[in-house]
């Protein structure tokens, strides 16, 4: 058995539980972790204290020690082990190290439970945000939806083509009007109404393309007005077609393919 | 040394012994006592100086054994070598006045010698104790106040006056001395 001189006495003294310097007991404590020969030299050295105790053998205990320590045995129920204590080398454990794993452990939980309170938080934040993101992209989608419809508006009104024509009621006040702006190239129709008759639930109004060919009129778009009987409609169609007038009607809620008579509204004069 | 009343306990019936322990043999602490509270209560007696605290310490050191037997592992070491250590230190621990562990220690002990018969157990205490009075008298006291009492190098070498590094290896070559004899 070869030892580490540097700790053969260190050794001596750890065996009897006698080696007070902090410094050389940690540093023999992890010596001995990582030197099998300076541990079996430890174990030599306890069998050498062994026989110095054995030196002092010879006294007999009283019969009454007997009697006391099997009645404490009797009296006292047996707990099984089922765990081993884990290996010890030396004696000078210091009383706070068997409460050290207890220490950890609860540090641990707690840390644990830190931790799993951050990351319930942050999942709560996440959704949170996953939510507000949603609703932003839906304001997005509807404001980009709009400007897009607010652009052809736009170009509708400016372009070279467009034919401004007023409808009136052929009756008397109060005087319904819808305005129509239509441009052929971009088959988009602009429709604002004002002062129409309300309509029961179930209807509508149709405005209605008298293509300059004379072909059947074609449906541009329905609207249902408001209360005070306003309304407004944009309405995308096929280009190029080439319009005569426009009428309106009304029709089932839905729209139709084909006018229903009567003629309700119609360009003026 | 007595430590049965008529033949000393081979390590087969160490192993027989911890293994009724185990099983919760009640009887079986009775046979430990016979077999070892000799040398359980020699030791303790020559550290406490009293018999009271003598018996406490037999008392301790069965019952913690009766706790937990799996303390001792009998593929490591034999019974009798491994309670005479336990309880030095637990007589230590009390002369010193430090609060006792809560569990035994787990401590294994590889001796050579010839523990197995009575016969031959007195003879490695007749040769340890003539090994001790064959020591220079101040190497006999050094490794005695350390084992016996408990003292830490640093404070044997503030009573005697000697340099802490010649304390340190008057210790160890004692107990080497003792190996050496006895091998």
């Amino acid at each position: 058995m070869s030892v580490h001189p540097q700790f053969a006495e260190a050794l001596a003294l750890y065996a009897m539980g006698t080696l007070d310097d902090p410094q050389d007991l940690a540093a023999l404590q992890a010596h001995l972790s990582r030197c099998g020969d300076c541990r079996r030299e430890l174990e030599a050295l306890r069998a050498d204290m062994a026989l110095l105790a054995l030196s002092a053998v010879g006294p007999q205990p009283p019969a009454r020690s007997r009697e006391r320590l099997l009645g404490a045995v009797a009296a006292e129920p047996r707990m099984e082990r089922v765990t081993q204590k884990p290996f010890v080398v030396g004696r000078l454990r210091p009383r706070w190290l068997s409460i050290t794993p207890i220490a950890v452990m609860l540090m641990l939980a707690v840390f644990s439970l830190l931790l799993w309170r951050d990351l319930r938080n942050t999942r709560r934040t996440l959704r949170h945000t996953h939510a507000q993101l949603e609703q932003t992209l839906d304001e997005l989608k509807r404001t980009n939806a709009e400007l897009a419809e607010a652009t052809m508006v736009r170009d509708l009104l400016h372009a070279p083509d467009a034919w401004p024509l007023t409808l009136v009621s052929k009756k008397t006040p109060p005087q319904p009007q819808i305005k129509t702006v239509y441009s052929k190239q971009q088959g988009a129709l602009l429709l604002m109404a004002s002062n129409l008759t309300p309509l029961p639930e179930n209807k509508i109004y149709q405005l209605w393309l008298l293509p300059a060919d004379g072909s059947a009129p074609m449906p541009a778009g329905w609207f249902k007005p408001d209360g005070k009987g306003n309304g407004m409609m944009f309405h995308k169609m096929s280009a190029g077609v080439i319009a005569k007038g426009f009428a309106v009607t009304i029709e089932p809620a839905g729209g139709s393919q084909t006018p229903t008579m009567p003629i309700v509204m119609e360009p003026a004069g | 040394m007595r430590v049965s009343g008529t033949q000393a306990p081979n390590h087969k019936d160490d192993a027989a012994l911890i293994a009724r322990i185990r099983a919760g043999d009640q009887s079986a602490m009775a046979d430990l006592y016979d077999r070892y509270a000799g040398v359980v209560y020699g030791v303790a007696l020559r550290v406490l100086a009293s018999t009271t605290a003598a018996e406490d310490v037999v008392q301790e050191v069965f019952l913690q054994l009766w706790r937990n037997p799996q303390a001792f592992n009998s593929d490591r070491g034999r019974l009798a070598p491994w309670l005479a250590v336990i309880a030095r230190n637990r007589a230590i621990d009390l002369l010193r006045k430090r609060p006792p562990e809560d569990d035994i220690d787990v401590m294994p002990i590889s001796t050579g010698v010839n523990l197995e018969d009575e016969a031959s157990q007195r003879l490695v205490v007749d040769k340890v104790r003539g090994v001790l009075v064959e020591l220079p008298q101040d190497q006999r006291k050094a490794l005695e106040m350390a084992f016996f009492e408990g003292m830490t190098h640093t404070e044997i070498a503030s009573k005697t006056g000697e340099p802490l590094g010649t304390v340190k290896t008057r210790i160890r070559t004692g107990l080497l001395a003792l190996r050496k004899v006895l091998a």
